[in-house]
């Protein structure tokens, strides 16, 4: 019973583990039913036992106690130095809250009736409530027939549910789909690593849990030294936004005054806009100027990817905007993350995660490239950025991205996003245009959703207060080409507005 | 040839201990656990003992413990092997002679071993 999970779930009154592993409760609905056996299969360096280690550290947190078998698997003393260099790590908890014993001697000597009488033991004689068999694979190895086998996973199963010993099997995937405990466990969670280009990707699938919804489908994962992260699939998890969508009346200022002037005086409150435009042409500083404008009451998140806060600082600074002040006063938080091998879910969480915290109401991501280049499989990219949108939205949040287009001039404009006027109401568009021998800026409001505004192109000015919107543009045609020449009136472009 | 009992679960380890110590010329009795290592000591009496500290059936401690309560047998060495480290272990359990962290090198486990029967290392 899989699904994407929304907002609603029917209430479920089966008693639950904690994995305790971040983002995998939320896969699993709330965790691993307690008393249930489950495999954990994956490929040799997918992580299954540093996985089946951390959810067994938790779970002694909240007093549980933990039998830890290993059959054919690595030495318990490997295993400890490895599990050494990780922070769930509780080296007092070993053999008394944790106990590590090997039960291959038992398997080869008395076969599988003989571990399973060494594992009650154990179970009881430790009060466990949790046990790991690491190196399921020899069991099966050890098998006179594949009913013994049968016997063997079923008796398994009756003794730590009589016991409430949540149990989790640990093997390699030897890529048999019909292997006869698949049918019998109560759940199953796949581990996969594969190549992608340069990187390498690691994700994570609940294939079966008996008596609860799971999240459907891949979800990425990363370790650090901190253990396992697990990035539920951002459109999955938000498939359905997680509150009721309030359409905002209000309008925010964007922070400069000539620029809410030309789009019937701000922007939609809960809405989401895009600037694009080539480098230089002072997306960010529409951003800046945006996020200027919040307040401790109403404040704002700038999550940026490719410049640094340091140099967003002195970018603010220069039009005026202190970012250090308003950081201080919590009106603003920077949110940076290198460009460089991030996971696309990870940062969706991130992002969504910071604006529940601050209950953020402005919003800029700064170079929405940097999100599309963390993901692996464009064909989500339409989707992940619905779900953001629509989660932002009812989070009441009103959001700016900027966009970067590849080339400064040229009758093209390719945009790194497919369908990009579909994923926000509102669309700007700067660009260069060489006329007279001289570069101008020129800006196109080519969608402004439920507002009045102005679709003339105008010239803009960016100076020490920020940008200016001038005057329609008049007598030249065929600016947004990049290329203008005059029309046969008008020969030159209207001026620009004083300054206030 | 002096006899030494090696408990240890972890048939890897048991094994190269074993290979290691038969090497120097020691006659050596394995067990998978305390349990099977009392049923060993019914018939024979080593001169040393190697145990590890956990251990399914019995542990080391619980077995130590009774090892030490043997008239015949109290005398016996025991060295105590465990991937935790001594300091995390000693405060729960100290009847053994002495303490060998894992992993360890052959050349240590030799020269612990030479030492606890009261022989030159080299």
């Amino acid at each position: 019973m899989g699904q994407g999970m929304g907002e609603a779930q029917a209430p479920e009154t089966v008693p639950r583990t904690a994995s305790g592993v971040p983002g995998l409760d939320t896969v699993l609905n709330g965790g691993f039913v307690e008393g249930g056996v489950y495999i954990v299969q994956g490929d040799p360096g997918s992580g299954k036992t540093i996985l089946a280690n951390q959810i067994c550290y938790k779970h002694i947190e909240g007093g549980g106690r933990v039998l830890y078998v290993t059959l054919l698997a690595e030495s318990h003393s490997r295993l400890l130095q490895q599990l050494g260099t990780l922070s769930f790590f509780d080296q007092a908890a070993v053999s008394d809250q944790i106990v590590y014993v090997s039960g291959f001697t038992t398997l080869e000597e008395d076969g599988l009736p003989g571990l399973l009488n060494l594992l009650r033991r154990e179970i009881k004689g430790r009060k466990a409530t949790m046990l790991v068999l690491d190196g399921f694979l020899a069991t099966q190895a050890s098998a006179s027939s594949e009913r013994d086998f049968k016997k063997f996973i079923h008796d398994l199963q009756g003794q730590v549910a009589a016991a409430g010993c949540t149990t989790f099997l640990l093997t390699n995937d030897d890529g048999r789909a019909s292997r006869p405990e698949r049918t019998m466990v109560d759940g199953i969670v796949q581990m996969v690593r594969r190549p992608s280009g340069d990187r390498t990707e690691r994700y994570l699938e609940v294939v079966k849990l008996r008596s609860s919804a799971f999240l459907e489908g891949r979800h990425a994962y990363s370790i650090d030294s901190d253990g396992y992260h697990v990035h539920p699939r951002f459109e999955a998890l938000y498939a359905t936004p997680s509150r009721h969508d309030d359409v905002g009346e209000d309008r925010y200022t964007t922070g400069a005054p000539s620029l809410d002037a030309v789009i019937g005086g701000g922007l939609r409150t809960t809405s989401t806009s895009a600037v694009i435009g080539p480098s230089g042409a002072g997306k960010t500083t529409i951003g800046i100027q945006f996020i200027g404008a919040s307040t401790p009451e109403e404040p704002g998140l700038l999550f940026g990817f490719y410049e640094t806060p340091p140099r967003l600082k002195v970018k603010a600074k220069r039009i005026g905007v202190d970012l250090d002040a308003l950081t201080a006063s919590g009106a603003v938080e920077i949110l940076w993350q290198a460009p460089t091998e991030p996971v696309f879910d990870a940062l969706g969480h991130r992002l969504v995660d910071a604006v529940r915290r601050r209950k953020v109401k402005r919003l800029l991501v700064d170079g929405l490239g940097g999100f599309i280049a963390a993901a692996s499989e464009p064909s989500r990219i339409s989707r992940f950025f619905a779900a953001l949108a629509n989660e932002l939205r009812v989070l009441g949040v009103t959001t700016l991205y900027t966009m970067e287009t590849r080339d400064l001039f040229g009758a093209q404009v390719e945009v790194p996003i497919d369908n990009i006027s579909s994923l926000v109401e509102n669309l700007l568009y700067m660009r260069f245009v060489e006329r007279q021998s001289r570069m101008a800026r020129i800006l196109a409001i080519v969608k402004m959703r439920d507002s009045d505004f102005d679709p003339a192109l105008r010239e803009y000015t960016i100076d020490d207060s920020g940008i200016h919107i001038g005057q329609p543009f008049v007598g030249a045609e065929a600016l947004m080409t990049g290329f203008a020449h005059e029309s046969a009136s008008e020969p030159r472009p209207a001026p620009l507005p004083p300054r206030a | 040839m002096k006899t030494v009992l090696v408990v240890e679960d972890e048939f890897g380890v048991a094994d190269l201990i074993l290979t290691a110590l038969e090497d120097e010329g020691y006659r050596v009795l394995k067990a998978a656990h305390g349990a099977q290592a009392l049923e060993r000591l019914g018939q024979e009496k080593p001169d040393l003992i190697i145990s590890d500290f956990m251990m399914p059936i019995m542990d080391g401690p619980t077995f130590a413990a009774q090892v030490k309560a043997m008239d015949d047998l109290a005398h016996v060495p025991i060295i105590m092997m465990s991937a935790v480290p001594e300091t995390a272990l000693r405060a729960r359990f100290d009847r053994y002679e002495v303490f060998l962290q894992k992993p360890f090198r052959i050349d240590d486990l030799v020269e612990v071993v030479g030492k606890a029967l009261g022989k030159d290392a080299g």
